[in-house]
C-alpha cells in the first residue's frame, strides 16, 4: 500500500516537470543555439584568447562583454554547431562593460540566427532573490568549439551595486548586479548569460571580479536592463543603457564620462588622528578654527561614521569620499560622540589657500 | 503512510497551477521574508586590515598543522550580518566579522536604525560572537530542534552585506544540509554558498526556522579565519541556533567560552591508529590533576568506547571549559575509571631552561668557552665567569647531589642539555678557568624568558684569523633571483666578512608597497653599521603582491635563506625573521612555520591575531616586538606580546616613545641588534 503510494507520489512528481511549460533539458535545448564562442586577442598574462557571446539579431549581431579579446583584427566567432565566422567589432560602452560584435562577410548573408531579443526581454521585471537561474558559458573553454557551453544551475542571491576591482583597479561598471550563487564568473565565461528557468534571459555574466566588500571573488550578471546616468565632461547627464546600444548598433557613440576629481573636494576644517595604518579610524584631532566643522559643533576625539549614509571604515576611505563634494554642498556627517551616534548637517567649504599642516603623516580636510 | 497520503494530495492541489520549481520559488520567498526581521547589518570602523591566521588546538590540546593558515587574511570594507538572539538587544555574528578588532561596532536593524553595539563575549570553540546594542521589543527567530535536521534537506542561506541598506532583501543562496555534526560535533555543514557576504547570518530551512549561524571553520584548525578558503566552494558550516540559544545566559555573562581541553598528547601521531595511548600530560591540566600518566591508555570517554585519538575528539570536540567528562583507562593491567574530570581552558607548556651564559663561538676545543655571565642568573649564582671553560655538565633535583657528569663537546651540546630541564632543577658544570684550575660549580635552571637585554663584550668568536683566507665569496649589496628566475632578493655580507667567523643572518620582510630598491636600500643603510660590529648578514626578499606578503611566498623567503646558509658561515642559532607591518605578520607566520630554520622574529607595528603555536623542544624561537607608543595597534600589539608570553616564548618588547607606525629609533635599533647578539644564550 504504502509502496503504491509512493510510487504514484513520483509518478506525480514526474509530471510536474511535463506539466510545466518545458523540462530543463528543453529549456537549454532552446537556449544553446542562441549562444557563441568568441576567439580573439589574448593568452598572456593569464588572460584567456577565448568569451563568450549571445545572438541578439537573426543577421549575427553578438552581444558580450568589452574586453581584451578584441583587441585583433582576427576575431573569430563560433556558433553552436561549430560553424565559424569571422567577427568585427561594432559598438563599445565601456561604462556598460559591453561590447557588441556583428559576424559575417558582406558575401554570406545571414538572416536566419536564433535569437534574444534583448529590447524586449529589458522589459520584464526584476527577478527576485531566490528566483532559480541557468547560467550558459564558453567558461575555461571546457566546450569544444563544435560543442554547446557550458550550463550552470544556481539562485539569484542579490540584487544589489556592484562593488567592484580587478587588482588594484575599480571595476568600470558600478551600476546594480545580479549577485548569483553559482560560481559563474570564471576564464572565457564573461559575456556569457543567466536565464531564469523558462530560458528567459536575464543578464549578461560579467569579468572576473573582486568584491572590494567582503575582499572575496565575486559571480555576478549586469541586467539586460541595466541602464545608468552618467555625468559627462560637460556637466551635463546622459542615460545610458544595454538596450539603446543594441538599437543603436553601429551608430552608437560612447559617452566619455567626466573625470572623478571634479568635485574639488570639500572643506571641512578637520585635522584627523595619525594616518599610519591602512585602517586608521577618523577619529577627529583637532577642529580648524572658524571652519566648516567648528561652526557645525564637531569635536576632538569624535569618531566619523557614516558621510551621508555611506559608511566610512578608515581616515582614508573617508579622505577619497570627501573628494567628490563641491565648495557649499550640505552634507549629513554622523558621529560617534562617547557612547552616543549623533547626526550633523555641515555645509562644506572652498579650501583655504594655505592649510596648517601638523606634520608630514597628519592629513586633514 | 499518513504523511505521503498529505504529500500527495498537496502535490495534486499545486500541480494545477504550478511547476515545483515555482513553487520552491515561492516558498524561499516566505521563507526569507519571515526571517528577515531579525537579521542585522553590522558595520565597523578601524581595525587591522589583514587578519592574522594561525593554527591552534585541537580538543585534546594537540596541535595540527591547518590548511594553509596563511600570514592573514584580508578583511574587506563592508558590512557584515548578524542574527538578533534576544529582544533586549543581544545579537549573534561569526568571530570573522570582528576578527581585525575594530574601533568601533554599529549594528542597523532591518528598519534602517543605527545602533552602537558592544562585544560582549566570544564562544571560542565555536567562533560566534555576542553584540548588545541599546534597545527592546526586537524580534527573534526560532529555532529548528537538532532532531529535525536532515541530511539531503533543503536550506537557505542569508546574509545583510549585499544590496546596500539594512532593509534591503538578505541575500540567499540555496543549498541542502550536507552532514551534521561537524568539526568535531560543533556544526552543520552546508553546500549553500557561504562567504564573508554571509558569515554570521542565518541559515534557515523553507519554513524560515533558523538551523543554525554561519561561520567559516575548519577540523584542521582553529581561529577567527580556519575555514576561510574554502569560501563560496560549497563547503560551508552553521552553528546550531538551538546550541547557542542554549549557552546564551553564559555568555551574557560576559566572558569568553572556551574549548575543553584535557591536555594530553599521544603517543601516536596516526589520529586513527588503534590505541589511544598517554605521551605527555600538561602541567596542572585537567588531566594532570586527575592524575592521568604518560602510557596510560585511554579506552571510554563519558561511557562511550573510544579506539582512537579521532573518537576521543569527537565526544571532546563540543564540550567547554569547566564541563565535565569521565574517563576509563588502562594503567598496566589495571581498569582504572576516573570520574568527573573538569576539562582545561588553556594549557601550560613547560618553560625552556636558561643557566645564564653566553659562549664563544667558532670555538674550535672541546668544551664552551663562556663569554659573559648574565646578571642574577644560574650561572652567576654558581660563581662561573667570563673566561671559564665548560668540560662537564650535569642535571639533578638536588643542588647537594648533582654532579657533573658528561662531557660537554660543544655548545650544541649543552644547549640541547638545558633545553629538556625542568625549571628549578639545578645544573652543575666542572670548568677549567683562565688560571689553570679546573673547578665544580652549581646553580639553579631558570626560565629563558627572564634574561635581561644586557650589552655583552664584543669579542664573540675564537676563529683563528691570523692569515688572509684563501676565498672570499661575494661581500657587499648584491641582487639575486630566484630559482625559477621570476624573482629576486637582495644580500647585503658587511665589507668585513671573514668565512672563518660565524654570521647572524636576518631576513628583511617589507611593508607592503616598500620593496623597491630604493627602499631596501635605505633599510640597508640603516643597518650597515649593525651588521658589521654584531656579524650579521641580511637578505631582503622582495613580495611581488601589492597589500603585502602572501603564503605562496614563503618559498622565496626559504630560498634566500638557503642562498645565505650554503653561501656564507652562518650562525644557525642567529637566524632570524624581521618585519614591519604585513612585513611583520608573514615574520610570525613563516617562524611558526620553519620552525628548524628559525630561531628568532623581530616584528614593528605588527600584531598575531590568532593563538601561537606550542614551543618545540630544541627549536627554540624569541621574539622581539616594538611598536610605537603612538601607533594606532599598538593595543593587538601588546596582546601579541601577553599571547606569546603565555605561551613561555622568550621576548622582548620595546614600546618607542611619541612614535606612530614607524620604524624604530636608534635605541630599539641598538636593542635589537643586542638582543640577535644574545640568541645563542645558554
Amino acid at each position: 500500500m504504502t509502496f503504491l503510494l509512493q510510487a504514484s507520489l513520483f509518478a506525480a512528481l514526474a509530471a510536474s516537470f511535463q506539466a510545466g511549460e518545458m523540462s530543463l533539458n528543453d529549456v537549454v535545448q532552446k537556449v544553446n543555439p542562441k549562444m557563441v564562442k568568441i576567439y580573439g586577442s589574448g593568452g598572456f598574462k593569464g588572460l584567456p584568447a577565448y568569451g563568450t557571446g549571445v545572438l541578439v539579431s537573426p543577421n549575427g549581431y553578438v552581444l558580450t562583454v568589452a574586453n581584451h579579446l578584441m583587441e585583433t583584427t582576427d576575431l573569430r566567432v563560433h556558433l553552436y554547431d561549430g560553424t565559424r565566422l569571422p567577427a568585427k567589432l561594432v559598438a563599445m560602452e565601456p561604462e556598460l562593460d559591453i561590447a557588441l560584435l556583428k559576424i559575417g562577410t558582406d558575401k554570406s548573408k545571414i538572416d536566419d540566427l536564433p535569437f534574444y531579443d534583448i529590447v524586449a526581454a529589458a522589459k520584464a521585471p526584476l527577478a527576485n532573490p531566490g528566483t532559480a537561474v541557468l547560467a550558459f558559458s564558453n567558461q575555461f573553454q571546457i566546450a569544444s568549439r563544435d560543442e554547446p557551453v557550458s550550463v550552470m544551475k544556481g539562485t539569484i542571491a542579490a540584487y544589489a551595486r556592484l562593488f567592484g576591482r580587478i587588482g588594484i583597479f575599480e571595476a568600470p561598471y558600478s551600476g546594480n548586479v545580479y549577485v548569483v550563487d553559482a560560481i559563474t564568473n570564471n576564464p572565457g565565461a564573461a559575456g556569457g548569460i543567466i536565464t531564469n528557468r523558462m530560458g528567459d534571459i536575464i543578464g549578461i555574466i560579467g569579468k572576473e571580479l573582486r568584491n572590494e566588500q567582503t575582499n572575496t571573488w565575486i559571480n555576478y550578471a549586469v541586467p539586460v536592463n541595466a541602464e545608468l546616468e552618467v555625468k559627462l565632461a560637460d556637466g551635463s547627464t546622459k542615460k545610458i543603457s544595454i538596450t539603446n546600444l543594441i538599437e543603436k548598433k553601429e551608430a552608437y557613440k560612447p559617452v566619455t564620462k567626466a573625470s572623478k576629481s571634479t568635485g574639488g573636494g570639500g572643506y571641512l576644517g578637520i585635522v584627523y588622528v595619525p594616518n599610519v595604518v591602512d585602517r586608521t579610524p577618523p577619529y577627529i584631532e583637532y577642529v580648524e578654527p572658524g571652519s566648516p566643522a567648528q561652526k557645525a559643533g564637531l569635536l576632538p576625539d569624535d569618531l566619523i561614521v557614516y558621510v551621508d549614509g555611506l559608511p566610512v571604515v578608515s581616515v582614508n576611505s573617508l579622505l577619497e569620499l570627501m573628494q567628490k563634494y563641491r565648495p557649499q554642498e550640505r552634507i549629513q556627517l554622523e558621529i560617534r560622540r562617547g557612547d552616543k551616534l549623533q547626526t550633523i548637517s555641515i555645509q562644506v567649504e572652498a579650501p583655504p589657500k594655505a592649510v596648517p599642516s601638523k606634520g608630514p603623516e597628519t592629513k586633514g580636510n | 503512510m499518513g504523511t505521503t497520503l498529505f504529500l500527495l494530495g498537496v502535490l495534486e492541489i499545486m500541480l494545477g497551477q504550478n511547476t515545483l520549481e515555482e513553487l520552491q520559488e515561492k516558498a524561499i520567498q516566505g521563507a526569507v521574508q519571515r526571517v528577515s526581521p531579525t537579521l542585522v547589518q553590522i558595520e565597523t570602523t578601524g581595525g587591522t586590515e589583514v587578519i592574522s591566521a594561525g593554527g591552534g588546538a585541537g580538543a585534546t590540546g594537540k596541535r595540527r598543522p591547518g590548511p594553509a593558515a596563511g600570514p592573514g587574511v584580508r578583511k574587506g570594507s563592508g558590512p557584515t550580518t548578524g542574527v538578533i538572539v534576544s529582544a533586549d538587544g543581544y545579537v549573534i555574528s561569526s568571530a570573522f566579522n570582528f576578527a581585525n578588532k575594530p574601533t568601533s561596532i554599529i549594528v542597523s536593524t532591518m528598519d534602517n536604525k543605527r545602533y552602537i553595539a558592544k562585544v560582549v563575549a566570544t564562544d571560542q570553540s565555536r567562533m560566534v560572537t555576542l553584540l548588545k546594542i541599546d534597545t527592546t521589543n526586537l524580534p527573534i527567530p526560532e529555532a529548528l530542534p537538532a532532531s529535525k535536521m536532515e541530511v539531503g534537506q533543503t536550506v537557505i542561506a542569508l546574509g545583510r552585506t549585499l544590496g546596500g541598506s539594512p532593509g534591503s532583501p538578505p541575500s540567499v543562496s540555496m543549498g541542502i544540509i550536507s552532514a551534521l555534526g561537524r568539526i568535531w560535533g560543533r556544526a552543520i555543514q552546508t553546500d549553500a554558498k557561504i562567504s564573508p557576504v554571509n558569515y554570521g547570518g542565518p541559515l534557515i530551512d523553507l519554513q524560515g526556522n533558523v538551523l543554525g549561524i554561519l561561520v567559516p571553520a575548519s577540523p584542521q584548525a582553529d581561529g577567527e579565519t580556519a575555514g576561510f578558503e574554502w569560501y563560496d566552494s560549497g563547503i560551508g558550516f552553521a552553528i546550531p541556533l538551538d546550541h547557542i540559544y542554549g549557552i546564551l545566559p553564559k555568555l551574557k555573562l560576559g566572558k569568553d567560552m572556551r574549548k575543553g581541553l584535557l591536555g594530553i598528547t599521544m603517543q601516536n601521531k596516526d589520529m586513527y591508529a588503534d590505541e589511544v595511548v598517554i605521551n605527555s600530560v600538561a602541567p596542572n591540566s585537567a588531566a594532570f590533576k586527575a592524575g592521568l600518566k604518560v602510557a596510560d591508555k585511554i579506552i571510554a570517554i563519558d561511557g562511550k568506547k573510544v579506539e582512537s585519538h579521532a573518537q576521543l575528539m569527537h565526544q571532546l570536540g563540543p564540550k567547554y571549559e569547566g564541563d565535565m567528562v569521565s574517563l576509563t583507562i588502562v594503567r598496566g593491567k589495571d581498569e582504572i575509571k576516573l570520574e568527573k574530570i573538569e576539562l582545561s581552558g588553556s594549557l601550560e607548556s613547560p618553560p625552556l631552561g636558561f643557566f645564564g651564559i653566553l659562549p664563544m663561538r667558532d670555538d674550535p676545543t672541546k668544551g664552551v668557552q663562556v663569554r659573559y655571565v648574565f646578571p642574577e642568573s644560574g650561572a652567576a649564582k654558581a660563581g662561573i665567569k667570563a673566561g671559564d671553560r665548560i668540560l662537564k655538565a650535569g642535571i639533578g633535583p638536588d643542588i647537594t647531589k648533582v654532579t657533573a657528569v658528561a662531557e660537554v663537546a660543544n655548545r650544541d651540546a649543552l644547549s640541547t642539555l638545558l633545553s629538556t630541564a625542568i625549571i628549578g632543577s639545578f645544573l652543575a658544570v666542572e670548568v677549567k678557568r683562565e688560571d689553570g684550575t679546573t673547578v665544580t660549580l652549581k646553580g639553579p635552571i631558570g626560565q629563558a624568558t627572564s634574561f635581561l637585554p644586557e650589552k655583552p663584550p664584543e669579542k664573540s668568536s675564537l676563529a683563528k684569523l691570523d692569515k688572509e683566507p684563501e676565498k672570499k665569496p661575494e661581500i657587499g649589496t648584491i641582487k639575486k633571483q630566484n630559482a625559477a628566475g621570476d624573482r629576486n632578493y637582495w644580500v647585503s655580507v658587511p665589507i668585513s666578512y671573514d668565512p672563518r667567523t660565524s654570521y647572524g643572518l636576518m631576513v628583511w620582510l617589507h611593508p607592503a608597497g616598500k620593496g623597491k630598491d630604493k627602499d631596501l636600500d635605505d633599510l640597508f643603510s640603516i643597518w650597515d653599521q649593525y651588521c658589521a660590529e654584531y656579524k650579521i648578514i641580511m637578505v631582503a626578499p622582495r613580495s611581488d603582491a601589492e597589500l603585502g606578503w602572501t603564503p605562496g611566498e614563503s618559498d622565496l623567503i626559504i630560498e634566500s635563506i638557503r642562498h645565505a646558509t650554503e653561501n656564507y658561515n652562518i650562525d644557525r642559532k642567529r637566524v632570524v625573521v624581521h618585519g614591519m607591518g604585513t612585513g611583520g605578520q608573514m615574520a610570525f607566520y613563516l617562524a611558526f612555520q620553519q620552525r628548524e630554520m628559525i630561531r628568532g622574529v623581530a616584528a614593528v607595528g605588527a600584531s598575531l591575531g590568532a593563538t601561537p603555536k606550542e614551543r618545540v623542544a630544541n627549536q627554540p624561537l624569541s621574539f622581539f616586538l616594538a611598536v610605537g607608543d603612538k601607533d594606532p595597534i599598538r593595543e593587538t600589539v601588546l596582546d601579541t606580546a601577553k599571547k606569546l608570553l603565555g605561551f613561555q616564548y622568550p621576548l622582548i618588547l620595546r614600546e618607542m616613545k611619541d612614535m606612530g607606525h614607524q620604524y624604530f629609533n636608534s635605541i630599539t635599533l641598538d636593542t635589537m641588534a643586542t638582543w640577535i647578539d644574545l640568541l645563542d644564550r645558554i
